[in-house]
């Protein structure tokens, strides 16, 4: 990881890579909830993308364009039969998790029913889950280390609802 | 919700996990919607029921009002302005 720590952490250029490749994805984990309302810190984003192989396949030229490589230096393969619950990668702009079926959820199709187009500049709209999908995400994976941030969603998730603010639009 | 999210962890209905500490579904089901609150030696025994235990970490407190007013603060950022604002904070 001491690669990726000194790769600058840019968002937008791994977002608009995606785009250039009209690859189908929400964006989840700590970049999500950030764009969401939440205060963290991340150097990285996580994905969750549709596992059709022609998505699939768009994924791997959108990578190719990043120069990912895994974190563990395994070989990068894309197609349905080799796809794993998590994919680290390194990029150039970054790290970027690739996550095909989120514990809590049952994988994009789940996901992008309340996710959200959110508008962040550069042109760049991804979709990102909801408030709800996040911490039903954090919640699942009951880690010590995620209390926190859950606590952080729970108040944003309840201070949008007196603002009045539809938070699942 | 404590107890809901161990049993929902260890998979269990509520019938399950009331046969295991000898209680009925109900008196789960009461828990569970904070109607009533169970005993902490009894939040104890129905955690571990689920194959967990409750741990406890002392944290410094954040007064609720200091970090509500920091997350509304935040709230009324834009999506890109928040990004920014991480951006910052991560490249210093």
């Amino acid at each position: 990881m001491a690669g990726a720590a000194r790769t600058r952490f840019d968002p937008y250029a791994v977002l608009k890579a995606l785009d250039r490749h009209r690859v189908t994805y929400i964006v989840i984990g700590a970049f999500a909830r950030v764009i969401q309302g939440s205060e963290e810190l991340t150097r990285g984003i996580d994905i969750v993308p549709s596992t059709r192989p022609e998505n699939l396949r768009r994924i791997k030229e959108a990578l190719g364009d990043l120069n990912a490589q895994r974190e563990d230096g395994r070989e990068l393969r894309f197609d349905e039969h080799s796809l794993e619950p998590v994919i680290a990668l390194r990029t150039d702009a970054g790290e970027l998790k690739i996550v095909p079926e989120p514990e809590g959820t049952r994988g994009y199709d789940d996901l992008r029913r309340a996710a959200t187009r959110e508008p962040l500049g550069q042109g760049v709209r991804p979709s990102v889950a909801s408030l709800g999908d996040l911490a039903r995400m954090l919640g699942a994976r009951g880690r010590e280390i995620d209390l926190e941030n859950l606590r952080m969603l729970r108040r944003v998730i309840a201070l949008e609802r007196s603002r009045g603010l539809s938070w699942e639009r | 919700m404590i107890i809901r999210d161990a049993r929902l962890r260890a998979r269990l209905s509520q019938a399950e996990l009331g046969a295991r500490v000898g209680r009925d579904r109900a008196q789960i089901a009461r828990w569970e919607s904070d109607a009533v609150q169970p005993a902490f030696e009894t939040l104890v025994e129905l955690v571990e029921a689920c194959g967990f235990e409750l741990d406890f970490v002392l944290r410094p407190l954040e007064p609720a009002r200091t970090r509500d007013s920091r997350i509304a603060k935040n709230l009324v950022r834009s999506p890109q302005d928040r990004v920014r604002k991480l951006l910052r904070g991560v490249r210093g």
